[in-house]
């Protein structure tokens, strides 16, 4: 039994995530200064290894459970998400101008996080047999406004990021559901059409951040100071890096949140391109994986998840790393399993665990 | 539709490998491609050029006395580094300081790069307790201690000493390749300017690293500064200050604005003072002139910053006489015996002396030191304007004379090309009349008035005058000597250059210096006076002396601008520093330097 649920495992992926935790756990080692004695000491690093250990423990765990099953969860988890998101808008409390957080006991959760992968539960429940019968207006929706509700909340907190998020699982589970290719063109098309209208509702700082991401020198010591610092980390890297603790935009503090959102140019700056292409690639491998693992699952609701969660890491990858190298907007949404954040990295590993499960199953017999 | 799903995900697989190459490349660009560029912006950001600004070089008199020092002052400073300093700060610091927002913001707005902004020097310790104890309210504001010059003896000499600021941008952008930064201390005046090179030194520094706050975290490197050179100078500073007494007090005995006094050693071109009036302190420029200051200076009509014993040009009027005798006595238009018979109006342009006074019989020495008109104006019309020039010009009139100042004129000589030139008409001989009294086209400034009569004192001898003696290392190694530098000899016989010396003596005698001098001055002085017409006031008063007769080391020029007759407005001045000079007022006289032999 040992053996076979071990030769079930995707080794592959396994080892493209714990080789990405392992580097955040060095990448916010250095950039939390664990190396110098009057700095917050091993703290953030303690923090996060303990919550990987535990998660993965956790994730040990669940894989005796088969992911169909939640299945039929599907419309309770949504509503469960529905919420937490009301619950964040109440009592939670804010932080850097957005109300995301709720705590609970020692412990600060992130509900938009977990609301992702929750979403795309829910989701991949609802598309299930829908598949190929995406065709209409009439017959998408429903599933928009399904994605809608939750996407307004989080949009609501406010967490751009995370609501774009939203949109990209959907995009990419409706895509994989067989959605209607000139269907999806127009509202493609209706999108950038009504994008002026959207600007509209955008906050100020919203505003300021795409353009300070179409010109950083906008407002250079403003919001353009963040994207300026962390290019002249990456760049300074050059082909070799600094070397760890080394960097020095990194540890004179010249690099804002080098341990959460902006951990990728601590990468860039310490490790060099050697560093940050070796991080891609691992990202690369694991997003592989992801797509694999869709092809290959025994159902269409193994296979809607894998490309559901794919599609959200994708989209986080793309938009954080693109962020610290100026050729995406800031918006605050953390780099998977690299970025310093107990929920966040809850989350992922989670997904990376609900990848893992889909995989299992794919045969019923192995031999 | 199977396949039609495998598209599908084959699409999503390709869009994750266009994403990953596309986030690889652009590392690539920014860390490959552009990194050493990145490099350097990542240096400019964690390293700051502290500079250690190298200390002044300082003034000594002849003797050693020392006249200029630096002193420590305490300036507030801003600095900004990654976020500008708060309006609140800047708020909080002008009305502490009492220097306006507006001025401050000014300062700020023009400023780039990471060296402090300096807000206010000289500040005092109440200010300085205040922002060192409440330091939170003040972030961004930091206090430097930077030394300043410190003209000991404020506006004594300060036409000579100069004065020093901090470089403007458009001196920087002349004399940046020269190794000149922004706020550096440059010297705008007088020996401060021209001998800039020399005082400033070079400027050390510290490379530091500093954190993002500006903290500094470690040293990266170090170079000491090199203090400036010393200047030892000729002038006597003794003798400067009694220069300096004897022209305030006659001009507020006779309620004149504006004069100069220049005093040499004839033998070597040594110049032992420099007084122009009006003057200005020094140190008012130390931190930036205020604007009420700056207003004061100039808005003075008679220009306290002009040097007028080197910039001035007057008309020579008498004192030109020396020039016009020795040219006659040299080309033989008259005989030392010949006698003259003034009878009042000269009949060419019917002029005569001031006042209508008739002289009646006179030689040429006697002519000389009564200072007649009549005579000279015979003896311009024998000589003509262009035996005239050419003398002039032998005297070293109408060229700088190359002191070591700027700003020195070269005064004019008459002469028919300049007439035609500059006023495109032919040459009068009435007017070889008014130049061969010192008036008419005929300019000379106070100095170059003082190396004429020096001239004659030194036998015909021309030396260059200047006022440094020697430049001195900050550990007293000589690395320049000045020695005297023979410029010329007049080209005139030696018993010309004895009569013109026995006249200039009967003039202290029993010419126009004669009532002031008295018979008991009990050194031997000869002078000349003068009266400079002026067609915008009253006369300029004129007098030249120099002694002792017999082995002169010590020539004066004074000029009194609208002091009406040389006798009665310069040479009270003209005697006070001959007695100053020579110890008659229970001082120590002046002594050469050593190492200058007298001649």
């Amino acid at each position: 039994m040992n053996k076979r649920w071990l030769r079930r495992m995707d080794f592959t992926l396994i080892f493209a995530a714990v080789a990405i935790i392992l580097m955040s756990l060095v990448t916010i080692g250095s950039a939390t200064h664990i190396n110098a004695a009057s700095a917050g000491g091993y703290g953030f690093v303690q923090r996060q290894g303990i919550f990987a250990v535990l998660n993965i423990a956790l994730v040990v765990f669940l894989m005796n459970f088969d992911y169909k099953m939640l299945q039929r969860y599907g419309m309770k988890l949504y509503v469960v998400n529905i919420v937490l998101l009301l619950a964040v808008m109440l009592f939670g409390h804010s932080a850097l101008g957005a109300q995301r957080w709720i705590q609970i006991g020692p412990i600060t959760l992130q509900p938009s996080e977990f609301s992702k992968i929750i979403m795309i539960i829910s989701l991949a429940a609802l598309l299930e047999d829908k598949v190929g019968k995406l065709n209409t207006l009439r017959d998408l929706l429903p599933i928009a406004a399904f994605v809608g509700v939750p996407f307004l909340l989080v949009l609501k907190q406010p967490d751009l990021g995370t609501s774009l998020v939203f949109i990209a699982i959907f995009l990419g589970m409706i895509f994989a559901a067989g959605v209607n290719l000139k269907l999806l063109g127009a509202i493609f098309g209706a999108g950038v059409l009504a994008s002026p209208v959207l600007w509209h509702f955008l906050k100020d700082y919203q505003k300021m951040r795409i353009l300070v991401f179409l010109d950083p020198n906008v407002d250079p010591l403003g919001s353009g100071y963040h994207i300026i610092q962390s290019e002249i980390a990456i760049g300074s890297g050059q082909l070799f890096g600094k070397g760890l603790f080394e960097g020095t935009q990194s540890q004179l503090d010249f690099l804002p949140e080098n341990h959460t959102d902006f951990i990728f140019a601590v990468v860039g700056e310490e490790m060099g391109f050697i560093g940050a292409a070796f991080l891609l690639l691992l990202y690369l491998i694991l997003l592989w994986r992801g797509i694999r693992i869709a092809q290959d699952a025994s159902d269409t609701f193994g296979m809607l998840l894998a490309v559901g969660i794919t599609s959200m890491l994708v989209f986080h990858v793309l938009v954080n790393i693109g962020m610290t190298m100026g050729i995406m907007p800031v918006t605050g949404i953390p780099l998977p399993l690299m970025s310093y954040g107990v929920s966040s990295l809850t989350t992922n590993i989670m997904a990376i665990a609900l990848l893992l499960n889909i995989y299992m199953k794919k045969q019923r017999l192995i031999f | 539709m199977l396949h039609e799903f495998e598209l599908r995900l084959k699409f999503l697989s390709a869009l994750i490998v266009l994403v990953i190459a596309l986030l690889i490349a652009r590392a690539g660009y920014l860390q490959v491609y552009q990194g050493d560029e990145y490099a350097r912006r990542s240096d400019g950001n964690r390293t700051r050029l502290v500079p250690t600004v190298a200390s002044r070089g300082t003034f000594f008199d002849c003797n050693g006395q020392s006249i200029v020092e630096n002193r420590p002052s305490f300036v507030v400073s801003l600095l900004p580094l990654t976020a500008p300093i708060k309006p609140e700060v800047i708020t909080r610091l002008s009305e502490l300081l009492h220097v306006p927002r507006e001025e401050i913001d000014a300062k700020v707005k023009a400023h780039t790069g990471y060296e402090p902004i300096r807000i206010k020097g000289d500040v005092g310790q109440d200010i300085l307790t205040v922002i060192e104890e409440q330091s939170e309210l003040y972030p961004g504001v930091i206090i430097e201690v930077q030394a300043v010059r410190d003209y000991l003896y404020k506006a004594q000499g300060a036409h000579i000493l100069g004065y020093v600021s901090e470089i403007s941008e458009a001196e920087l952008d002349a004399r940046r390749e020269e190794g000149y930064r922004t706020g550096d201390i440059i010297g705008q005046f007088g020996l401060e300017r021209i001998y800039d090179k020399e005082l400033r030194g070079t400027n050390g520094g510290e490379l530091v690293e500093v954190d993002v706050t500006g903290k500094p975290v470690q040293i990266l490197g170090q170079k000491a500064p090199v203090s400036g050179h010393d200047l030892h100078l000729t002038i006597d500073w003794r003798l400067q200050a009694a220069t300096e007494r004897a022209v305030d007090d006659q001009l507020s005995l006779i309620g004149a604005q504006a004069a100069a006094a220049v005093v040499m050693n004839p033998q070597t071109g040594e110049v032992l003072a420099i007084v122009s009036r009006p003057a200005f302190d020094p140190n008012l420029f130390v931190h930036g002139i205020s604007e009420a200051n700056w207003k004061m200076i100039n808005e003075n009509p008679n220009d306290p910053l002009d040097n007028k014993a080197i910039t001035g040009e007057y008309p020579p009027g008498s004192t030109f006489k020396i020039v016009t005798g020795t040219a006659a006595l040299s080309e033989e238009v008259v005989t030392p015996n010949e006698m003259i018979l003034d009878t009042g109006v000269y009949w060419l342009g019917e002029k005569g002396n001031a006042g209508g006074e008739v002289l009646g019989w006179l030689d040429f020495t006697s002519a000389l030191a009564h200072s007649d008109n009549y005579y000279f104006y015979e003896m311009g019309y024998r000589l003509g304007v262009d035996r005239l020039e050419r003398y002039a010009r032998m005297f070293g009139l109408g060229e700088k004379t190359g002191i070591n100042l700027p700003y020195e004129s070269e005064g004019l000589v008459p002469s028919r090309e300049y007439k035609e030139k500059y006023l495109d008409d032919e040459w009068y001989d009435s007017e070889t009349l008014d130049a061969a009294i010192g008036q008419g086209f005929n300019l000379v400034t106070p100095l170059q008035a003082a190396m004429v009569m020096g001239e004659i004192a030194a036998n015909g001898q021309r030396f260059q005058p200047y006022l440094v003696h020697k430049i001195v290392d900050a550990d007293g190694k000589v690395l320049k000597e000045y020695k005297p530098t023979l410029l010329s000899t007049l080209d005139v016989p030696d018993d010309v250059i004895r009569l013109v010396q026995q006249g200039l003596r009967d003039v202290t005698k029993e010419g126009t210096a004669a009532g002031v001098f008295g018979a008991g001055f009990p050194v031997d002085i000869a002078g000349k006076t003068g009266t400079a017409e002026n067609s915008q006031g009253a006369d300029h008063g004129w007098f030249v002396a120099y002694g002792p007769f017999a082995n002169p080391n010590i020539v004066v020029a004074v000029i009194v601008e609208n002091g009406g007759f040389g006798s009665q407005s310069a040479v009270p001045i003209g005697k006070r520093i001959l007695e100053a000079a020579f110890g008659l007022d229970g001082s120590i006289p002046y002594a050469e330097a050593p190492g200058n032999k007298r001649r």
